[in-house]
């Protein structure tokens, strides 16, 4: 492989005072599941909201795809095929489940020259998330956001990443809130999408679940990256080890 | 120093600078003069008693779009009342009026749970409506031996060469402020405003603060709109039109964020300075009077953007 | 707008299956159409005053007159629910009719009516533009901006009045170009009703089958979320805002066509009769939530207490009591309704 898929190199980040990402450099390669682990305001959330361009670094290059970033929106990471999964955002409790599906990117038809909604396919899209990520029976594709539980929810979010051709698929904690068959669905769900050439870059605390899944884990502590290991070189004891340890460990063990 | 810059009411002492700088500067026409300052420091006073009720709600994250009409009701609530229950009565009387619509209104914000500017919007044309309903479209005079009366003169009067209001407008904002930092109900207002959710879980009741709020927030408006007659018998039925404009742009010139828990006291009265200087700035210079309402919009809008730049400067997210 | 029906009749037929009680599927109906509401207050209303006013309420003039307030008011009315819809509120919008007025009677009687209306347009859109572009640069709190941009315009429509008369001669009201906008009446309807009627049904459209429908009202429910999904939310809402004001500014050119004069005190309070409308007919404030046809209906609600009592002889004065009185009890009633139909 040429090049990697997404790379990062020398990131800072500051919200006010607040230094959030501290030069942070990690590369991210196509057809890789990559574990993003660390404790809570490690700064595992913030280095994604940059990758999918909600936060636009202070300092440091992205590089996606051999060119370097220059703008930062959400519009053009989706149009650059980085589909994010994220905890707190996402569905507009508004609107239909079918208007959410697309929102961004509604399909249209045109008549006259008039943009006109393809309800068409914006419900039977959805419709068929909804069957296959066993929602309720009773939720319609036209049925408000604000009616779907946390599992509801989480599932239209996952479906809508898997449902277009993408190139990254990000998951932030994509199995909170659900129950334990929805969590088996998705984590299978995220290793197809990897055997399918995609990246994945999975998001979570919980160090064993996902040293099952992954190819290549990246621990981040306070802001940094304090260790990017292949699965097959430490375990997930070592790993949770690392992560106990704030990161000395790893500076101890560099420094020997 | 570094608390006076941290503090929400450094814009409006900058402001209030800038605006003294230029007016002497570009003053042809006698800006300070006695009779102008005194004009001024009168009507910023009975302003400024507005503009800190203002400050008070807008601190809990509420607004109040009615103190226009309160403060003419309570005004005229006063002199029509003041035959039958003589010029304390009749105060009193104002007062508890105004009390009585803050905490109808607060009642509508919080057990309602509707939003406040709806409220307060709905108050702004009820209050006006009674005002017109009540005096039919025109207001008597006040009486001459009422106007002369002990306690009238205590509020309309001059005390060693300065309007009463002046010393009203003083002893009021000093018991504020004490009241809001020096006092548990002050923080409990500042942590309703900040975060409702977090001072609910500490157990302030946030929605009996707010109608607090709301109720001081009235008869602060009342009040100012008997200071006014007392002072000034004649009056019609517009008293106090846009008054609420006014009020809410002193307080935010003053510092205070519409997004709650900061503001100050001192600034609205500052901002009610602001405000009040450049109307009769433009009279001085021999603007037409309409041109009033222009610049105090052009000044609420470089004052927010201003004191929103100052904030994030300071640390705070707004 | 037939996919829309048939799916919505759909839905209705789903929901009386599961449930043999009709009160369910009212419930889902008023779930789903805020504007429920309006409506039935409207029928009442329009029952009671037919009754009780002996035919000086319900003929044709009172009517058409009651059309062409609720015309130019609806116009602004619609305007202001799509800046509600993003979550923002906009009440500049008083002295933006009153500009539009000042600058369409200015150009009439120069140039051609469709084009004085157009340049009328364009000043509301302009100070629409002003107070988007603040709002989304600044990032401060729309009410504030507008706040001090319905002080500034009122202020230089007062001061460009102040000496100077706008008004058209009798002799110039008429022409079909002059009719069309407000001038006459077609039948008993004002041709503002027809603009009111064009501008609803076209931005309706916009609003529930285009993406910038989809957008604006996802800016509205949940800006945070509208961002993540590459909506360019400061562009959806500055141009919320570019419409608002356009459509003030057109209320007041049918206005101003009407009466053949204008002042400087055009258009005053009426921004607070717009968000009155608008909370009336079920926008919600808090934004994603809004009505168009509720707002219109709104409107119309207010524009027919106004008249009736003005027919029966009440004293004009009670109109203002009464508005004050009606906006907080519709938003009360309106939280009522909702909280009852999403309840489970």
């Amino acid at each position: 492989m040429a090049h990697p898929l997404i790379s990062v190199k020398n990131l800072d980040l500051y919200f006010g005072a607040f230094h959030a990402l501290k030069d942070v450099s990690v590369d991210f390669n196509a057809g890789e599941l990559v574990g993003l682990v660390g404790d809570n305001g490690a700064g595992k959330t913030t280095l994604i909201r940059v990758l999918c361009g909600i936060h636009k670094p202070t300092k440091g290059e992205v590089w996606f795809d051999g060119t370097q970033v220059k703008e930062f929106h959400p519009k053009l990471a989706i149009d650059n095929g980085i589909e994010t999964i994220q905890q707190s955002v996402g569905l507009c409790d508004n609107l239909s489940i079918a208007r959410n599906f697309y929102l961004g990117r509604e399909p249209v038809r045109k008549i006259l020259g008039i943009p006109f909604l393809d309800f068409a396919k914006m419900r039977g899209e959805s419709r068929k998330v909804i069957r296959e990520f066993g929602l309720r029976d009773n939720v319609s594709a036209d049925d408000e956001v604000e009616r779907l539980s946390g599992g509801e929810r989480q599932s239209v979010k996952i479906g809508r990443a898997v449902e277009f051709m993408n190139r990254v698929v990000i998951m932030d904690e994509p199995t909170n809130h659900l129950s334990v068959r929805e969590r088996e669905h998705v984590n299978e769900l995220a290793v197809q999408l990897k055997e399918q050439g995609l990246l994945v870059i999975y998001i979570t605390h919980d160090i064993f679940q996902v040293h099952k899944l992954a190819d290549r884990i990246v621990i981040m502590e306070n802001g940094e990256k304090v260790e990017d290991a292949r699965t097959t070189d430490m375990t997930a004891d070592e790993l949770e080890e690392v992560i106990r340890q704030g990161g000395r460990k790893v500076e101890k063990r560099g420094a020997a | 120093m570094k608390h006076l810059v941290k503090g929400q009411g450094f814009g409006a002492v900058i402001g209030v600078a800038l605006m003294l700088a230029v007016f002497s500067l570009i003053d042809f026409s006698g800006w300070w003069t006695a009779q102008t300052m005194s004009n001024v420091i009168h009507y910023t006073s009975i302003l400024g008693i507005l503009a800190m009720g203002q400050a008070l709600v807008i601190m809990t994250k509420e607004i109040d779009l009615s103190v226009g009409s309160v403060y003419g009701l309570a005004g005229i609530a006063f002199i029509m009342l003041q035959p039958a229950l003589g010029v304390p009565g009749a105060i009193i009387a104002a007062l508890i009026i105004a009390a009585a619509i803050g905490l109808l209104q607060g009642f509508g914000v919080v057990k309602g749970g509707l939003p406040s500017m709806i409220v307060t919007l709905g108050g702004l044309f009820t209050v006006r409506g009674i005002i017109y309903v009540w005096t039919g479209g025109s207001v008597k005079a006040f009486p001459e031996e009422a106007r002369n009366a002990v306690v009238t003169r205590l509020f309309g009067g001059e005390i060693l060469g300065l309007e009463a209001a002046v010393f009203w407008m003083l002893a009021i904002g000093a018991v504020l402020n004490l009241m809001l930092w020096a006092t548990r109900f002050g923080n409990h207002l500042l942590a309703t405003g900040g975060s409702a959710e977090s001072a609910d879980s500490r157990g302030v009741l946030t929605g009996r603060v707010k109608i607090t709020a709301f109720v001081l927030c009235s008869v602060l408006a009342g009040f100012a709109g008997i200071l006014t007659l007392a002072d000034q018998p004649q009056t019609h039925v517009t008293i106090g039109d846009l008054m609420e404009l006014e009020a809410i742009s002193a307080a935010v010139i003053g510092g205070c964020l519409l997004s709650g828990g900061r503001g100050s006291l001192t600034g609205a009265v500052l901002g009610a300075f602001i405000v009040t200087s450049f109307r009769y700035e433009l009279i001085a210079l021999g603007a037409p009077s309409s041109w009033f309402i222009t610049f105090v919009g052009v000044v609420l809008i470089v004052a927010v953007i201003f004191n929103q730049k100052l904030a994030r400067m300071a640390g705070h997210s707004v | 707008m037939v996919a829309a029906a048939a799916s919505d009749t759909a839905a209705q037929r789903r929901a009386a299956k599961r449930s043999p009680l009709s009160v369910a599927g009212f419930k889902k109906t008023v779930s789903r159409h805020a504007e429920i509401g309006i409506f039935l207050i409207a029928a009442l209303l329009i029952l009671v005053f037919s009754a009780t006013s002996d035919g000086r309420w319900a003929n044709a003039y009172n009517i058409g007159t009651i059309l062409q307030v609720t015309a130019t008011l609806g116009l602004m009315s619609v305007g202001v629910a799509l800046v509600i819809g993003t979550g923002e509120i906009d009440i500049s919008v008083g002295s933006t009719f009153g500009m539009g007025a000042l600058t369409y009677l200015s150009l009439v009687q120069q140039i051609d009516p469709p084009l004085a209306a157009l340049a009328s347009v364009a000043v509301g859109a302009a100070i629409g533009a002003f107070n988007g572009l603040l709002v989304t640069r600044t990032g401060t709190p729309s009410l504030i901006i507008t706040l001090g941009s319905l002080m500034i315009f009122r202020g230089i429509a007062i001061a460009l009045t102040d000496g100077f008369s706008f008004s058209v001669p009798y002799k110039m009201r008429s022409g079909a170009m002059y009719t069309a906008f407000g001038g006459d009446s077609i039948g008993m309807f004002n041709t503002g009703v027809f603009w009111l009627v064009a501008a609803l049904i076209v931005l309706t459209a916009m609003l529930k089958l285009m993406p910038y429908g989809n957008r604006l009202l996802a800016v509205g429910g949940s800006a945070a979320s509208a961002h993540s999904r590459g909506v360019r939310v400061d562009r959806v809402k500055l141009q919320a805002f570019i419409l608002c004001g356009a459509l003030a500014a057109l209320g007041g050119t049918l206005e101003a066509g009407k009466l053949g004069f204008a002042d400087g005190s055009m258009g005053r309070l009426m921004e607070l009769q717009a968000i009155a409308s608008c909370v009336l007919g079920g926008c919600l404030l808090a934004g994603g939530r809004i009505s168009l046809i509720g707002a219109v209906m709104g409107a119309f609600v207010l524009s027919s207490i106004q008249s009736y009592l003005v027919v029966m002889g009440v004293r004009p004065q009670w109109f203002m009591l009464l508005l004050g009185l009606i906006v907080v009890f519709a938003a009360l009633g309106d939280r009522k309704l909702r909280a009852w139909a999403l309840k489970r």
